[in-house]
């Protein structure tokens, strides 16, 4: 009896510390700020060290770039006062600054500014390979004009100068950073100040004396959980107002998407900027045979796997480089078809008596690496099974990206995003080669891609393309990717989109054309 | 006063031992970290760096130097108290494991006190009446929680509690927006405490109440299992038989007889999983993004994060060697019977 009662007594204890709690803060008070949720923490806030989706986001608020490319994806000016001139021998570029623009610690936006914040990005972005490869020099012409000098006449320089990375810094409030990072405070010309910082959240503020268009918000709380339930329990509990699709399961996406539908949400999609595919190496028999290769190129059903893996939220893809950056449909790689598949297998003589065995290596930490690699592998049995075995390995992908030049993988599944939107972006990370024999590259990117794959007409082009603008170089990206396709070392398989997902009573999320979000046009309704 | 003799001895060769241990655990996971494929520049820079900027990088991180010199001077840098710098950020290390060390801390201590009170109410109420209804309910529940994987008991009970319902909040140490107190012990309750700022101490609360409780009950049958068998076993000692039949009461003989015997292992299995819980609740920090040590350890190793993978193994073992060390005092100093 006496037991009981003590039992009893607990019970009513907790019951009255649970309903305290409950009372304390049961509802969210209606908020000030908007709350932006995304996965994984920002361990810097630093243009040169930045190399994340979810870090570039946070900076695109708290600074400018140069240039942003336009709703046509053409180039226009936002730092920069005009279109950038660049000389007739293609070897300099002048760029001219708007005036009147001042940073958030006061000083004044101009040339010097801007030439301090790109070489600091040349001595030590961790991403400075980018600039260093094209630019020799960067001078202050005048107070507000600066002259890129080139190493060769580069037309992908311009997009470069879209990237976040490059958003300048204030030299006043860097100058003891010239060469080290400054990972916990940034100071730029942005529409938003930063007001704290921890790395799983950050509070950026309306900057009062910003140029252009001021922000229709009154701040933005970053926060970053570290999985992807937690992100979509935290939308749905209303406890954050917009959730980042980085990292979000494709079931879930799913979900949020039905809630959309269902008015329960709004949702924002961006063009897409990540492409997903299979690298093949090209080097080593069996996949140093381009029949082989070409054959395999013939046997992923896209729609399959889309279906299967993100229930149709990653688009099937037949080219390297995202659609819109060509802007015109184009798909070079060839559909899927078992017949052709074994017609080109059998001259090589499988299916008659050998099966092609490809080992497929997956990330193990990419849910959707796993899902993809299981089902062509199902596939390629219900279809292929006298041809082709396709057996799979997960590997972590640190020691995969490690492991890549080193011509670890006769298969591996892995996806890539430009750093700035530009066809270039995709085409010479995978396809460029410095040192070609018998169509196997032996030094270039093409090698740390995994591929080893190397055409002289392909590197020809490339080249050329940096001297060409328009309409005649997207020409010659297109034959650049027809060729590739032809070689067959990738297999492109789907695109992912950029997405948010907010509240019913926050405005619909809107995209800039490098597949990151708008944060001074979210508002509560 | 000879076995006080003892039990110093005892004690001063532990801690003589305690740096030969953490050398060899420090050496074996710098050994370790080196052979595992892949290093921060890859995991800094990327795949597509060009060769002379993973070589710059490499230098700048002192990743050229041969690796006896970098073993050499790791040591050198340990032996000072000097844990390193993180590569990543270039915060000093100690400062890392000072903000997530307490966060650990505090969910480890909040989940023992629920399993305790937890698991050693059911083992005790089994333990006195076996083969009675709590006793099989009991038991279900021992099993049933340990054999429970932890991260789909974490998820389920976020969805039920969090999502669903709507009680508690999802995951993290505090609502979005909310300021935190200064940070004097790095505990967010007792510095809440501290800083008067009652909105943060139920808020700080209520967040801590979802893992905390999810770990506890996992855990809690460990303990109901340990005690309910231990407390068995005391019971049909003879000397309970002596007692029963001198006419002593039933809960007279539980508490004052038998209770205390079980209390030797019972203290050893809470210190012990005290010590696992402090880097070892990875998964419920994941789940619940909660910014301690397991899930600052994981982030180091993905990022190959020498210097904080190392700093944080050597802190952990340390207080996992400092604990059995206080633990087995406790057992020395409660149980004259031991010796050494």
């Amino acid at each position: 009896m006496l037991k009981l009662n003590y039992i009893k007594n607990i019970l009513k204890v907790s019951g009255i510390l649970l309903i305290l709690l409950q009372l304390s803060c049961v509802k969210y008070k209606k908020r000030e700020n908007i709350v932006v949720a995304s996965a994984g923490k920002i361990e810097s806030l630093d243009p040169a060290q930045a190399n994340t989706i979810r870090t570039l986001q946070i900076l695109s608020a708290l600074g400018d770039t140069l240039y942003k490319i336009d709703k046509e994806g053409n180039l226009s000016p936002s730092l920069a006062k005009d279109l950038p001139k660049v000389s007739n021998n293609g070897l300099s570029i002048d760029i001219r600054l708007k005036e009147n623009i001042t940073f958030h610690d006061g000083s004044i936006f101009n040339a010097e500014a801007m030439a301090f914040s790109l070489n600091r990005f040349r001595e030590i972005g961790t991403l400075n390979y980018l600039l260093n490869e094209k630019v020799e020099d960067i001078e202050v012409k005048d107070e507000f004009t600066i002259r890129i000098k080139l190493k060769k006449p580069s037309s992908s320089l311009k997009s470069l100068l879209t990237s976040v990375n490059l958003t300048p810094v204030s030299p006043n409030s860097y100058s003891n950073y010239k060469g080290s990072f400054n990972n916990k405070n940034f100071i730029g010309t942005g529409p938003y100040f930063l007001e704290s910082f921890n790395p799983s959240q950050q509070v950026i503020k309306p900057f009062k004396n910003y140029w252009g268009e001021k922000p229709l918000n009154k701040g933005i709380d970053f926060i970053n959980y570290s999985n992807s339930s937690t992100l979509f329990g935290a939308i749905k509990t209303k406890e954050v107002d917009v959730l980042i699709s980085n990292s979000i399961d494709d079931m879930q996406r799913l979900t949020l998407n039905n809630m959309v539908n269902k008015d329960q949400l709004k949702s924002g999609e961006g063009d897409p900027i990540e492409i997903g595919y299979i690298t093949f190496k090209s080097n080593k028999p069996p996949l140093k045979n381009k029949s082989i290769r070409q054959a395999l190129s013939y046997t992923i059903d896209r729609e399959l796997m889309s279906q299967q893996v993100s229930f149709g939220t990653r688009e099937p893809l037949r080219s390297i480089v995202p659609p819109q950056l060509h802007k015109k449909e184009f798909s070079p790689w060839p559909k899927y078809n078992p017949d052709i598949a074994r017609s080109l297998l059998k001259k090589e003589g499988y299916c008659e008596k050998d099966i092609l065995s490809i080992p497929l290596t997956f990330r193990s930490n990419v849910p959707a690496d796993k899902l993809l690699a299981l089902t062509w592998k199902d596939q390629i049995k219900r279809d292929l099974s006298d041809c082709i075995e396709i057996s799979i390995n997960g590997i972590e992908s640190t020691t995969v990206y490690k492991q890549l030049s080193e011509g670890a993988f006769d298969a591996v599944i892995l996806d890539w995003t430009g750093a700035y939107p530009d066809p270039e972006a995709y085409l010479t990370p995978l396809l460029s080669c410095s040192e070609i024999k018998n169509n196997s590259c032996l030094k270039g990117e093409s090698v740390y891609s995994g591929s080893f794959w190397g055409d002289n007409k392909v590197q020809e082009l490339l080249e050329k393309s940096e001297e060409l603008e328009g309409e005649n170089r997207l020409k010659n990206l297109i034959q650049v990717e027809q060729l590739a396709a032809q070689g067959s070392a990738y297999l492109p398989i789907w695109l992912v989109n950029p997405k948010a997902w907010s509240l019913t009573d926050i405005s619909q999320p809107e995209f800039s054309r490098d597949g990151l979000i708008i944060l001074k046009n979210l508002k509560r309704d | 006063m000879s076995s006080k003799k003892e039990l110093f001895k005892y004690i001063f060769s532990r801690l003589t031992l305690l740096p030969i241990m953490l050398w060899i655990i420090s050496s074996l996971v710098f050994i370790l970290l080196r052979i595992a494929p892949g290093d921060p520049v890859d995991a800094i820079l990327g795949t597509r760096a060009t060769e002379i900027a993973r070589e710059n990088l490499r230098i700048k991180l002192g990743l050229d130097k041969p690796l006896i010199n970098q073993y050499i001077e790791y040591l050198n840098q340990l032996i000072h108290g000097n844990l390193g710098i993180s590569l990543n950020t270039e915060e000093p290390v100690k400062i890392i494991i000072s903000k997530a060390l307490p966060a650990s801390l505090e969910l480890a201590i909040f989940s023992i006190i629920i399993a305790s009170l937890v698991g050693y109410l059911i083992g005790f109420l089994g333990a006195i009446k076996p083969e009675g209804k709590i006793d099989f309910w009991g038991r279900i529940f021992g099993i049933g929680t340990y054999a429970l994987p932890p991260f789909w008991a974490a998820m389920l009970i976020q969805i039920i509690f969090a999502v669903l319902l709507g009680w508690l909040p999802i995951g993290g140490r505090l609502p979005p927006g909310a300021i935190p107190p200064p940070s004097i012990t790095g505990f967010l309750i007792l510095d809440s405490i501290l800083d008067k700022n009652i909105e943060i101490i139920f808020s700080s609360i209520k967040h801590l109440i979802l893992p905390s409780f999810t770990l506890g009950i996992l855990l809690s049958g460990i303990f109901s299992r340990s005690l309910r068998l231990n407390l068995e076993e005391v019971l049909k000692k003879d000397y309970i038989e002596a007692a029963k039949s001198r006419g002593i009461n039933d809960s007279r003989i539980l508490v004052k007889h038998a209770l205390p015997n079980t209390l030797l292992p019972i203290l050893t299995i809470t210190g012990l999983t005290v010590s696992s819980l402090i880097g070892g609740a990875l998964l419920i920090e994941i789940t619940f993004s909660w910014p301690g040590i397991a899930l600052g350890l994981q982030e180091a190793i993905n990022q190959r994060d020498y210097p904080v993978v190392q700093g944080i193994v050597v802190i952990i073992s340390s207080l996992v060697v400092m604990i059995s060390l206080g633990i087995d005092i406790a057992i020395a100093y409660i149980d004259p019977r031991v010796s050494y």
